[in-house]
């Protein structure tokens, strides 16, 4: 019996990593494809101003430093073949490994973007079960209007707002950076770390809320009609007791699940954030790799991200059927994807 | 007020700091800078380079190179004047530059810089593949510890504009990881980067220029916004912001406006459309703007003062020629004002006329109208694009000002005007817009302008090895003592329009003197006098 629980269990690992292999194999051919049949030429790019005093001489010789002058498919390969070894190219960007300048720039941004997802969870979470149970009176309404002006605001746009307010008018909080200026990094502590954090992370939390918010209050509302819910109301249980033991289990899962899967987003607003702050995370060089055409750092960051983004939906079906045992039984047999968008749009 | 509070305690623990290096440091002592001169200045005006600080990748190439010193410098009047060289001479056939350095300077480990290091820095430039280009150069040999031989492949009076940007790195120092941790001769040195946020640098004690009065410089790269929310703080000392955001009051600052060549003017195809094309197949030629009469008529309908006021807010000043108010621009090639009714008899005596009242004219059924291109991100361009197109309906000239996407530009190049944007301290650029040989390569000479008489100065000025009869030459191709050349009294080959003001937001206390004329880029240009800047509060 065990035996059998464990043979399965491995063949669904294998199973869940063969797809990730697949998924970045299309990932890496899709981005290198679309990169080489860019109208935009590299070389311009990096000469951008001085293309007056850049003679065509000098441009063959940058061509040949970044290896322009080799076919794309043989480039591909060479990438392909460094990759398999572990090694991610060079940036032409940052004149920096790949391997280096994600690793740098992903710590930098892991703060931001944790600590962003922890807000909007909690904050979501709350504000969605105080809505859902509160459904149709002021509390829900205010609620709900906040959370669709959120949902339409525009990140940077939030973020200038933040920052002019709460730095220029207000002095809290810095105006750039992720860490103090002019001082040297072995004076840097902690507590300037996350004086710098605050406020990209609450900007780039208000991009998750909403969602959060909308999908929780629909899900306790849903719990609060049930039979089991009217049962229990009968059997003279309090609100906050129907909150606490019935609903609450029912709501979590939809908002863990939406959770865990709004990774991606998170990523993309944290592009925006980082922009506003000058926070030199992964978001800042991803634009600054795009607008160069840096293949190497943009091809890269795609597959980190997709690594990323694939392990949060992992994690979100494993803590989904923690905390709903219904989809734990048939996890062997049916295909997850299919029973998390059919919960989603159950929920919205 | 909290700000203000947490800004202090910084000041108090980085005086605190400096007067701790100062103590433990080599012991000279510091002449007094002006009382009240805050040990440190932040700087707000972009700038980053993000391949890191080396110069043999084209670091510097604008303003001050900060960690390195270069051959030969310009002052504030842009003329050339020795730096790390003591002397410099041109061998008669222009292959030849001598270069002989002073022997006190010293990279920041302490070794002294020889010529071996100078001869090292210009071949590896050659080669490096980086923003600077000197592949004119075919070897670099030191002669002796202080004198350098730099051997061209053709005669290039230009070249002196590598001697003038190319810093100086240490030969046995430069490798893989020196971008990120330069050392050079220069008045700075690196104390940490943190890309996409700032640049810390100190005072290089040992310098053997002008010391600058700032310990410690640090520069922010923040974007506009956050730049001007900076400024607004009171958290920097200089915020260069675009000319939309100068008519703020910042309390505490005053805003500078700098001349620069950041020019913005109508390049015209100068050949008519015969159905020829590039090798890649892209049509060249213009049926209009191949006539001298419509560019003229062009070039004297424009206000360019309204342009400036109306478009630029202000902050600008009309453009007459590509290289305004540097040391080789020919005053005798402007046009002063505008004169619709001139514009209006050019066109008449050349046969255009509006023969069908349509307000537009004609001449052998062909109408005077043409297709203006500009960038269509770019909004100032667009502005000047469509106050142009208004200023010469007027005379009875179209212009269609289209807003379109650099690819597009790229294939409409040599048979569209395109309202372009260009301004360097180098005259390379002047021989390349206008020189016949330029025709159709990269963005140069998209028009094909040729004409002998030009192409004869240009290239004169090119091999000349005396800086002066160079600058002779440059000037005579834009206009000579016949009236011959490509400005808008010859050829008119472009209708410059502007020439923009960049704009910075300075501290009260901070004199920065004069600022030099400055290049295309807005920001990074203001430190080339970095080291004579005073506080004066």
């Amino acid at each position: 019996m065990l035996t059998t629980v464990l043979a399965s269990l491995l063949a669904e690992i294998a199973r869940r990593i063969l797809r990730l292999v697949l998924l970045l194999a299309a990932v890496a051919v899709a981005s290198f494809v679309l990169m080489v049949n860019s109208p935009v030429d590299p070389i311009s790019v990096y000469v951008g101003a001085d293309i007056a005093a850049i003679g065509p001489q000098q441009r063959a010789l940058i061509a040949e430093r970044w290896g322009f002058n080799d076919p794309p498919l043989e480039r591909f390969g060479a990438w392909l073949g460094n990759l398999l070894q572990g090694d991610l190219g060079y940036s032409l960007t940052f004149n920096q490994p790949v391997g280096e300048v994600i690793a740098q720039r992903f710590l930098t941004s892991l703060a931001l973007m944790a600590v962003a997802w922890l807000l909007s969870g909690v904050i979501g979470f709350g504000l969605g079960l105080l809505a859902g149970v509160h459904r149709g009176r002021t509390l829900d309404r205010v609620v709900t209007w906040w959370a669709y002006t959120l949902a339409s605001a525009p990140t940077f746009w939030v973020g200038l707002l933040l920052l002019y307010v709460f730095s220029v008018w207000l002095g809290w909080t810095p105006l750039c950076c992720a860490v103090p200026v002019g001082v040297v990094a072995d004076e840097v502590d902690l507590l300037d770390r996350i004086h710098h954090l605050l406020l990209p992370a609450v900007t780039l939390s208000i991009v998750g809320v909403a969602p959060v918010v909308l999908h929780t209050r629909q899900a306790v509302v849903e719990a609060m009609e049930s039979d089991f819910v009217a049962f229990a109301r009968a059997q003279g249980e309090s609100t906050s007791g129907l909150v606490l033991h019935r609903v609450l289990r029912n709501a979590a899962a939809p908002a863990l699940l939406l959770q865990f899967s709004s990774w991606g987003e998170l990523f993309g607003g944290s592009v925006l954030a980082e922009q506003v702050f000058s926070y030199p995370g992964l978001g800042a060089a991803t634009t600054q790799a795009a607008l160069a055409q840096d293949v190497p750092l943009l091809l890269g960051i795609a597959l980190f991200t997709t690594v990323f983004v694939f392990v949060g939906n992992q994690l979100g079906d494993l803590v989904h059927a923690w905390v709903d045992p219904r989809v734990r039984r048939p996890r062997l047999t049916a295909g997850r994807g299919v029973r998390a968008r059919a919960l989603a749009e159950e929920a919205a | 007020m909290a700000t203000g509070a947490v800004r202090a305690g910084r000041w108090l623990a980085s005086a605190a700091a400096a007067a701790a290096v100062v103590v433990a440091g080599c012991g000279t002592p510091a002449p007094a800078p002006a009382e009240g001169t805050p040990d440190e200045v932040r700087l707000a005006i972009g700038g980053e380079s993000d391949e890191g600080y080396d110069p043999t990748l084209g670091w510097g190439r604008y303003g001050s190179p900060l960690f390195h010193s270069t051959l030969l410098t310009r002052d504030a009047d842009l003329n050339i004047v020795p730096d790390l060289a003591t002397s410099w001479s041109v061998s008669d056939d222009g292959l030849v530059w001598t270069v002989d350095i002073r022997t006190d300077a010293r990279f920041t480990d302490g070794t002294p810089v020889t010529a071996r290091d100078v001869a090292y820095t210009f071949t590896t430039a050659s080669r490096s593949g980086g923003r600077t280009d000197v592949t004119a150069l075919r070897e670099a040999v030191a002669v002796d510890d202080d004198t350098v031989e730099l051997r061209l492949t053709r005669p290039q009076s230009t070249f002196v504009n590598r001697l003038v940007s190319l810093g100086i790195v240490p030969e046995h120092a430069h490798g893989p990881d020196y971008a990120r941790n330069p050392i050079g001769s220069g008045p700075f040195r690196l104390v940490q980067w943190d890309p996409g946020q700032q640049l810390i640098v100190e005072r290089n004690d040992d310098y053997y220029g002008p010391r600058p009065p700032f310990r410690r410089v640090v520069f922010l790269f923040t974007d506009e916004d956050a730049t001007m929310a900076a400024a607004a703080a009171g958290q920097v000392a200089m915020a260069a912001v675009p000319s939309s955001l100068a008519k703020a009051t910042v309390p505490g600052m005053r805003l500078v406006p700098v001349t620069s060549v950041d020019n913005r003017g109508i390049m015209f195809p100068y050949v008519p459309a015969t159905g020829r094309t590039t090798a890649d197949g892209l049509p060249i030629g213009n049926d209009v703007t191949s006539d001298l009469a419509i560019r003229q008529a062009v070039n004297w309908a424009v206000d360019r003062q309204a342009l400036v006021d109306g478009v630029l807010e202000g902050f600008g000043s009309p453009a007459t020629g590509p290289v305004d108010g540097l040391p080789w621009y020919e005053s005798r090639s402007a046009i002063a004002g505008n004169d619709p009714a001139r514009a209006a008899t050019i066109l008449d005596a050349a046969g255009w006329i509006d023969s069908d009242g349509d307000g537009v004219r004609e001449r052998n059924g062909l109408r005077a109208e043409f297709t203006l291109l500009y960038p269509a991100s770019d909004t100032l361009r667009q502005g000047l694009a469509l106050a142009v197109a208004d200023m010469v309906r007027p005379i009875g000239v179209r212009i269609d000002a289209k807003g379109v996407s650099w690819d597009v530009i790229d294939t409409r190049i040599h048979a569209d005007a395109v309202l372009f944007g260009w301004g360097s301290h180098d005259p390379t650029e002047m021989y390349n817009l206008y020189s016949s040989r330029q025709a159709g390569i990269e963005y140069w000479n998209p028009g094909f302008y040729a004409n002998p008489v030009v192409d004869a100065h240009l290239d004169a000025a090119m091999a000349a090895t005396d800086p002066e009869a160079a600058i002779e030459h440059w000037r005579a191709a834009q206009a000579d003592e016949t009236g011959a050349g490509f400005g808008p009294t010859g050829d008119a080959a472009w209708a410059w329009l502007v020439n923009l003001q960049h704009t910075y937001y300075v501290d009260e206390c901070l004199d920065i003197g004069r600022p030099q004329i400055e290049p295309h880029g807005h920001g990074w240009p203001i430190t080339a006098g970095i080291t004579s800047w005073r506080w004066t509060c």
